[in-house]
């Protein structure tokens, strides 16, 4: 008979060169982090993010250009090298010139955690759990690299790595214990950042591997990759666990990681000539103001924004083909459905008819955005 | 969002209850909720805490 017990383990190694199991219990909600894989990019679809840009480019994942803009370009796939061992995507960055960073600048990338994905994790108290963040880096540059934890302003731990070798990529990882101080969010809101440094001013910048009450994001004297004209950083196999240890990477279902991305933002964009693609049903609630139900494909993290990108929105009703959407607007947003209606437009309906909305080209689109 | 490159900020209702914030920036239009958690709201309150001024709003 065998017998019964408990077994502590970080990692199993298998028999597969390089394959390590998760870790104990956590064979569930492992990583936290979301598109850490960097497959998944609604909003540009493997195209670049201006140089001015400063925001979200691929899922959940943002750039921040904080200073003067168009010092970097970001890009699912810059480069086109090839991805380390089973990854098929990741985040590039490309420096644009050399840039001395000014003292209250930074310039990095960035991913918020809902606190509702880390709120197991004690922060905070005296119980708060250690993490580790690993990833695969590969940079044109080498040295001494960093990054940071942030609960959003006011707690802060700054990390180093090392890059060795120009151009091949390397796999990384920090061991974090759990910050006992301070007030991480574990609801809608900011839980945890973690911030990937291409060059930070003083103000933002902090000691390595100690927590503080400041609000930094990188540690001191760390490698400026926007201080090299057309330096590269790329990223991807980005994990965050509980644990002192780094175990296997946690592949998600595409389904499964695409709705986890949808929670913040998703977008339906126009498929014409091969068909009007349908945004909602509803009503005509006068003769020009078609309303519709813009349902969302997951309950989203807060109410959300919504943009209608483009002209091309129209609406059908009884017995007529479509009728133009002018000045097309939103409202009783909720995390699960929104109303959108037609400030103005082209009809001869009756009130009361039943109707679908439509978007009508290929470059319209609508956007739903409920990011951290 | 950027509001200090928007064509018109103004806020806007509907059937004359007040339901958001309209941003229109070149093709597109963003209407944001009045939902204190909303990024973009909060981006709107600091954009005014600023010292701009919207619109006036209409329905």
């Amino acid at each position: 008979m065998m017998a019964l017990g408990n077994l502590n383990v970080d990692t199993i190694t298998t028999s597969t060169s390089g394959g390590v199991l998760g870790a104990g219990n956590a064979s569930i909600m492992k990583n936290r982090l979301i598109n850490g894989a960097c497959v998944i990019d609604q909003r540009y679809a493997g195209s670049a993010a201006s140089s001015s840009y400063s925001g979200y480019v691929i899922d959940r994942w943002s750039v921040a250009q904080v200073g003067t803009t168009g010092k970097i370009i970001a890009q699912q796939n810059a480069g086109s090298v090839t991805p380390p061992i089973g990854f098929t995507n990741y985040l590039g960055i490309t420096s644009q010139s050399s840039y001395t960073v000014g003292t209250n600048e930074f310039y990095s990338i960035v991913q918020t955690i809902e606190g509702y994905n880390i709120a197991d994790l004690g922060w905070g108290t005296a119980n708060a759990k250690t993490i580790t963040v690993s990833f695969w880096v590969q940079s044109s540059l080498t040295g001494t690299f960093g990054g940071c934890l942030n609960n959003g302003g006011s707690r802060s731990y700054p990390f180093t790595y090392t890059i060795s070798s120009a151009n091949t990529w390397e796999q990384k990882s920090v061991t974090i214990a759990g910050d006992t101080s301070g007030t991480w969010g574990t609801t809608t809101g900011i839980g945890v950042q973690i911030w990937f440094n291409l060059g930070c001013g003083s103000t933002y910048s902090g000691t390595a591997g100690a927590w503080a009450s400041a609000n930094k994001v990188a540690p001191t004297g760390a490698v400026s990759v926007v201080g090299t004209s057309g330096a590269t950083f790329y990223l991807t196999g980005v994990q965050f666990e509980i644990g002192s240890s780094a175990t296997g990477f946690e592949y998600r279902i595409y389904g499964t990681e695409l709705a986890n991305c949808q929670r913040y933002y998703w977008k339906k964009a126009g498929q014409y000539p091969s068909a009007n693609t349908t945004v909602g049903a509803g009503m005509l609630y006068s003769a020009n103001d078609a309303r519709a139900c813009l349902a969302n494909p997951v309950p989203m993290r807060i109410a959300p924004a919504i943009t209608f990108s483009g002209s091309g929105f129209g609406f059908e009703r009884p017995n007529t083909f479509l009728g133009t959407i002018g000045s097309p607007a939103a409202a009783n947003y909720s995390p699960e459905a929104s109303l959108i209606y037609s400030g103005s437009g082209t009809s001869s309906g009756t009130a009361g008819d039943a109707t679908f909305w439509y978007i009508t080209d290929n470059t319209s689109y609508i956007a739903v955005n409920s990011e951290l | 969002m950027n509001f200090n490159q928007a064509d018109k900020v103004q806020e806007y209702s509907l059937n004359g209850v007040p339901v958001g914030i309209l941003v229109v920036n070149g093709n597109d239009r963003t209407c944001i909720p009045l939902v204190a958690g909303n990024t973009d709201y909060q981006a709107y309150l600091k954009w005014v805490a600023e010292g701009n001024t919207p619109l006036p709003a209409e329905e």
